[in-house]
This record gives C-alpha cells, sequence and structure tokens, in this order.
C-alpha cells in the first residue's frame, strides 16, 4: 500500500503533538492512551469507512448518525419486547434498520438530483422524528439493558497490568479492523468499488463505460446504512444505555475528520489510512486537552483552526493543478 | 411561446400586483400561505391571530429572517453558509463583553452601546469576508469551508465563554428588543427594511444581476469578464453581515448571549430557501420568497406550539415537508401527469407505467419530451427505442453538475 504525501503530513502533524502533549504531562504517553483511543473512536472510525465511500461517489451523507441511532434504538426496543438478549440479533437488526434508512436516502439521492447535503439534512431529521414518533423516546438504563451489551461493550481482548489497576484492549478493535478490511476490498478488489470511484471522477465517463450510476448508488448508501447500524449498536454496549437523543449532532466531526484525512468533496479521492488518520486526530485533540490542562470548551476551536488549515491546503493545490491543466472549476461548489 | 415570452415580459414590467403573478413558484407560495392562514383560522382562530400572538411572531420573526436572507444568498451562487449561526453568535457574544463592561470598561452607557453594535457588524462581516477568501482563493467548496469555518466560530465563541451565557446588557440596549412602533416591534421593521434593501440590490442593479448570472452559471460568467473572486467574496461578506445582525437581533431579544443558540435556524434556513424555491444549484430564487416563506414558517412554528407537538415531532414534519418539497419541486408536473394520464387516455395506461419504472433513469429525456406521452397515442411504443437514445444524449450534459 503506497502513503500519500498528505498522509505522511498529518503523521507528522499526530507524532509532533503527541510529543508536545508528552513534555507538558509524560502521564500522555503510555499504552493506556492508545487502548483508550481505540475504544472512544471505534464508532468514528466504522462510520468514516462508509462516508469515505460515499465522498468517493461524489455524494455526502451525514443522515448516519441519525441512522445509527435510529436503527440501534429500534432494535433495543424490539429486543426488550421480545426478551432477545444477544449482541448479535442487536446488530443484525440494527443493520437491517440501517439499511433500509440507506437505501431510502439512495433512492432520493438518485430521483431529486439536488446536493446530497440537504436531502440528507432533510432525511436525517425525517428518521429521528419517525423513530421518536413510532418506537418512544424512552431511556433504557443499564439496569434494563440485557447484560450481554456491556459484557460485549467493556470487554477486553488483551489484558495489560497498569499503574492503576488492569488496563486492556478493547472487543471494539475487532468490528472495526473487519469494517476496514472489507471496505479496502470493497474498493480496490472489486467492480462495485471501482465504479463507484468512477462515478465520483465523472458520472459522465463512467456512465459511457457502462457503469450504473443508481445501482453504485444503492450500494454505497446502503453500505453506510448498515454500518452506522453497526457503530450504533457498538456504541451503545459501550455506554451500556439506549438514549433517543445521543449522537445526533456529531455527525459534522466526521465529515470534518473525512476531510482532515483528504477525503475530496466532489468526489473520487480519499484514502483509508487517511480517513482513520482524521479521526485520530479530532480524537487526540479531544482527548488530550485534559493533560495540557485546558477544559474541553478549547476542543472546538482546535478542531476548527487544523479542519480550515488542511482543507485550504489540499484545496489550493488542486486549484493550482486545475489551473495548470486549464481546466475551468467553480469555486462556490 | 412567442406570444407567452411577450406576455411574461409586459407583466413584469406593468402594476406592482402583478409582480407576483409572473413567476409560477410565488404563486404556489403565496396560494400555499393564503390557505395555511385561513386554515389556521379555522382550527385555532384567536389563539393564532390575537393581537399578543401576532405580536411575539412578529418579535420572533427577524433574528432567523436575517439567517435565512445569509443563506439565500450563498444558495444564488450555488453555494451553502453553514457558519451563519455560529457567526452570530460569535459576534453576539463579542457584543455581550463589550455591553456588559467585561472588555473596554469605563464608557459611558451610550458609547458601549455604539463600539458594541460596531463591533459585532464589522467582526461579523470580517467573518464573512473570512469565509469568502477561503471560498474564492483556495478553491475550498463552500460546504466545507463554512463547515470548518462553523466549527471554528463556535470553538473561539466556546473558548471565550467556556459555555457560559454572558448577561447583564445596558437597558437602554435590550429596549430596543422590546420596543414597537404602532404596536409592530421595531427589529421586525428593520427586517422589512433590509428585506426591501436586498430585494432592491438583487433585482433592480446591475450587480445583483451579475450575482444571478453567476450563480446560474459561473463558467459563462467568468468568459463574459465577470469575476468569480470578487463575486464569491461580496456574496459571503453580505452574507456574514446578514449573520452579524441576527446575532445582535438574538441578543438584545433575549437579553444574554451564548454558544449554540439557534442551532436548529442552519436547517430551517435550508428549509426555508428550498421552499421559498431559491434553486441549490444557484442562479433562481427571488428575495420575496424569503420573506414569505419565514412567514409562514413562523406561522407553522406557532401552530406546533399551540398543538403542543413535541420537539420531535416537529423534526418529522420539517423533515418531511423538505423531502416532499424537494420532490415537488423536481418533479411535480411530472407526478400530476401520471395521475392524470390513465384518466385522460386509458389504453395508454401500460406504457405510461413502464415509463413510470423506469423513470429514474430516463428522467431527462421525459422532461423535454412530457407531451409527447400523454398526446400521442399508438406511436409511443414505437418511438421508445428512439426515446431511450434521445434520453441516453439528454442526461450527459446534466450529469456534469454535482453536488
Amino acid at each position: 500500500m503506497q502513503i500519500e504525501r498528505s498522509e505522511v503530513i498529518l503523521l507528522i502533524i499526530i507524532a509532533l503533538y503527541a510529543l508536545g502533549v508528552a513534555v507538558v504531562n509524560p502521564a500522555f504517553l503510555s499504552i493506556e492512551t492508545v487502548f483508550d483511543l481505540v475504544r472512544t473512536s471505534s464508532r468514528d472510525i466504522i462510520l468514516v469507512m462508509g462516508l469515505l465511500l460515499i465522498m468517493l461517489s461524489g455524494g455526502i451523507d451525514i443522515s448516519f448518525m441519525s441512522m445509527a441511532l435510529v436503527g440501534s434504538y429500534c432494535a433495543t426496543v424490539i429486543m426488550m419486547r421480545y426478551e432477545f438478549s444477544s449482541v448479535a440479533v442487536l446488530i443484525t437488526l440494527a443493520c437491517c434498520f440501517g439499511l433500509i434508512m440507506g437505501l431510502f436516502n439512495a433512492l432520493l439521492v438518485s430521483w431529486l438530483k439536488l446536493p446530497p447535503f440537504i436531502i440528507t439534512l432533510g432525511t436525517m431529521n425525517l428518521f429521528h422524528g419517525l423513530m421518536a414518533t413510532l418506537a418512544g423516546t424512552r431511556t433504557y438504563g443499564a439496569g434494563i439493558l440485557p447484560p450481554s451489551f456491556n459484557e460485549f461493550g467493556s470487554g477486553y481482548l488483551l489484558e495489560i497490568e497498569g499503574e492503576y489497576g488492569v488496563i486492556g484492549l478493547s472487543v471494539s478493535i475487532i468490528p472495526v479492523a473487519l469494517v476496514i478490511v472489507l471496505t479496502w476490498f470493497i474498493i480496490y478488489k472489486t467492480m462495485l468499488g471501482r465504479g463507484i470511484v468512477a462515478i465520483g471522477n465523472s458520472e459522465e465517463a463512467a456512465l459511457r463505460l457502462g457503469f450504473r450510476p443508481l445501482w453504485l448508488r444503492l450500494f454505497a448508501y446502503g453500505y453506510i446504512g448498515v454500518l452506522a447500524g453497526l457503530a450504533g449498536s457498538l456504541y451503545i454496549c459501550q455506554v451500556n444505555a439506549v438514549y433517543p437523543d445521543k449522537m445526533i449532532g456529531e455527525e459534522l466531526m466526521v465529515v470534518a475528520g473525512a476531510v482532515i484525512g483528504g477525503t475530496s468533496i466532489s468526489g473520487g479521492k480519499g484514502k483509508i489510512f487517511g480517513a482513520i488518520l482524521g479521526i485520530v486526530i479530532i480524537y487526540l485533540l479531544k482527548s488530550t486537552l485534559i493533560f495540557l490542562g485546558l477544559s474541553a470548551s478549547w476542543n472546538n476551536l482546535f478542531v476548527g483552526i487544523i479542519l480550515v488549515l488542511s482543507l485550504s491546503f489540499t484545496a489550493y493545490q488542486e486549484k493550482m493543478r486545475n489551473q495548470r491543466h486549464l481546466l475551468f472549476k467553480v469555486e462556490s461548489r | 411561446m412567442q406570444q407567452n415570452y411577450h406576455k411574461n415580459l409586459k407583466a413584469t414590467k406593468s402594476a406592482p400586483l402583478t409582480y407576483f403573478t409572473a413567476d409560477a413558484n410565488l404563486n404556489a407560495l403565496l396560494t400555499v400561505f393564503v390557505l395555511l392562514a385561513v386554515v389556521c383560522a379555522i382550527a385555532f382562530g384567536s389563539a393564532m391571530y390575537s393581537g399578543a400572538n401576532l405580536q411575539s411572531m412578529a418579535f420572533q420573526i427577524p433574528e432567523f429572517g436575517f439567517v435565512a436572507l445569509g443563506m439565500m444568498l450563498a444558495f444564488l451562487v450555488g453555494g451553502i453558509d453553514l457558519s451563519i449561526v455560529a457567526n452570530a453568535c460569535l459576534s453576539g457574544i463579542i457584543a455581550a463583553f463589550i455591553l456588559t463592561g467585561q472588555w473596554l470598561p469605563g464608557m459611558s452607557d451610550e458609547w458601549r452601546i455604539a463600539v458594541a453594535v460596531c463591533s459585532a457588524l464589522g467582526l461579523s462581516t470580517l467573518m464573512g469576508l473570512f469565509n469568502g477568501l477561503l471560498i474564492a482563493t483556495c478553491a475550498v467548496s463552500s460546504l466545507i469551508a463554512t463547515l470548518g469555518t462553523m466549527t471554528l466560530y463556535s470553538g473561539i465563541g466556546m473558548a471565550l465563554t467556556g459555555g457560559r451565557s454572558v448577561v447583564g446588557f445596558p437597558e437602554t440596549f435590550t429596549a430596543g428588543g422590546i420596543a414597537t412602533v404602532g404596536g409592530v416591534p421595531l427589529i421586525f421593521l428593520a427586517f422589512i427594511v433590509v428585506l426591501a434593501a436586498m430585494a432592491l440590490l438583487l433585482e433592480r442593479t446591475g450587480g445583483g444581476r451579475k450575482l444571478y448570472l453567476f450563480g446560474g452559471n459561473p463558467v459563462a460568467a467568468l468568459f463574459s469578464g465577470i469575476s468569480n473572486f470578487r463575486m464569491n467574496v461580496i456574496t459571503f461578506t453580505a452574507s456574514g453581515f446578514l449573520a452579524g445582525l441576527s446575532g445582535l437581533t438574538i441578543i438584545m431579544r433575549v437579553n444574554s448571549a451564548k454558544v449554540g443558540y439557534g442551532d436548529a435556524y442552519v436547517f430551517q434556513a435550508l428549509i426555508v430557501c428550498v421552499i421559498a424555491g431559491i434553486h441549490p444549484a444557484g442562479g433562481r430564487g427571488k428575495v420575496i420568497g424569503i420573506g414569505i416563506t419565514t412567514v409562514l414558517m413562523q406561522m407553522a412554528a406557532s401552530a406546533f406550539t399551540i398543538m403542543q407537538l413535541s420537539p420531535y415531532t416537529t423534526k418529522l414534519i420539517w423533515g418531511l415537508m423538505l423531502v416532499l418539497v424537494l420532490g415537488l419541486t423536481r418533479d411535480g408536473k411530472r407526478l400530476l401527469q401520471l395521475v392524470r394520464a390513465p384518466l385522460k387516455q386509458r389504453h395508454l395506461a401500460p406504457s405510461v407505467e413502464a415509463e413510470s419504472a423506469d423513470f429514474l433513469t430516463k428522467r431527462n429525456s421525459l422532461e423535454d419530451s412530457e407531451a409527447s406521452i400523454t398526446t400521442t397515442g399508438a406511436p409511443y411504443s414505437a418511438v421508445n427505442g428512439q426515446q431511450e437514445i434521445d434520453g441516453k444524449r439528454a442526461v450527459l450534459p446534466k450529469v456534469n453538475d454535482k453536488a
């Protein structure tokens, strides 16, 4: 696998930042920090894989947090009613709900031919509203949920004796790794993935090659729906509670992570490793402000600065390239 | 066709009353407006049309209206501005710090208000300028650029306030928020003035025409000597200025400043723009549409409050509304035809149905040949192959305009 220059820059930024934090607070440099990062960022890394596929196809989906919430919430409600207790059932149900919602998004995007951002903004509210109207708005706490949720959410794959007791690598890394490998396989080893990249680069050219944008979109949006179901299930297992209003509102951070990682909003460009690095940077900032002695309210400021810098850098490079090739690109869109 | 064109031209030139009738979307909007007003009158009666409720609606409209106008500007150039509300909050916070005397202490109340208002408007314009420069010089897509600056601006606001609200303004300032002129809130009048000024600038001046042209086809505009750079910068700077107005209105009315106030406005402003007929691809839409739709939304919100709907249900309705309106603007005519066609010509029904199953891939050709589906009878199936070729050819040029 080839590592791009932008990814190297991101790695350097992460390394420098980690070094800086370690100088201020040596407690930061420990295996515990890494394990904690793996656990907390697992949901968003799964989601960004789906988002990457969508953005490769030239679209965007911001309803994934809504899908994750609705999928996992509805699955929990069904499980409570019929007294299922297996995590596998939870994940399957949530993924099914996610798939349905994702396909709905794809149909709307293909039909309306309007900016997917606006469409998925609408469906985001639609899904959440439907869930609250049909499935209720009860909060399911730790006592009510099946114990298997907590066992899965806080299970350790490998345990190490730390300074403050046992620390471990969360089981969440298994689904995360599976999703990363699956996404890599889809993008680089299947015709489906190549088609998605193709419609992202030029839908016209892809159409003439015989790709079918409708089917490719159905797949891409369905895929993020399924991943949203999985990520939502993982999240409720980790926090061991189901709220009717959590997760929604955090979607733009995942989009920011993808963009920091070099994924192009206009489609056809984006790397798995870069997207993961983008999410890692955001979570690193989130978790290290305390080490630096700043309150959590500085979080958005740092993410904003990094986001603005990275996107202006990548976009400026592309503009220069376009100018060299005498391509007249529209700037505002 | 030629005759119609002349008729329209005449209509736009004549009396102000026919201003509305020249535009199909505005007609639809006005119809919906009247319908909603009547339905509200029947359903809620005095609860909706009491003087107090009307006045409270007029108090709430401006802060959202300014956001919607800013979003409209971004829509007109085919972009989107997510940072408006964050910008409004930050400029409101800056004004609040000066008003409460935490910054620049030791001024009289009048001076403090003047400095606060100027710095809020100046800063919001600067933030808009920053958006514009980011979009114009670095060629960042406006969605991503304003996503970044939204995070940045709300981040600055959070870092300054730590998430707490800033309270304790001089009374002369907050009096402006509750002042009325003959029963009409002062801030509402200010909104009307800004609305009228924008309508004049956009629709009656050369600069406004340039903006529409640029939004409609930026590449063509570039080759006609309209600077892409200048258009983008001006648009997003103006959007920033409107955000500042919104921020001032908010702190004047609620008497405190806080990050995260009015976050839902971004989403609602998008809905308002879409309903008002401002096309997301740019270059189409009228200011008066925003005015009508803002009032419409406020009436709907008021009705929801009277009906005591939960915030979730409200969310559901807004989401449904956005999807429906998008669908109807895109395919309303065609859907109407699908309903009508079987009634008109029964023997044609199968081919029309087959067409409808397949219309996702072929809709571009259908738009061009709508007449042939319903009016021509038997030849249609024979022409089908030809249609498909035409369809492909018609699809291709349109495919390029990505989101």
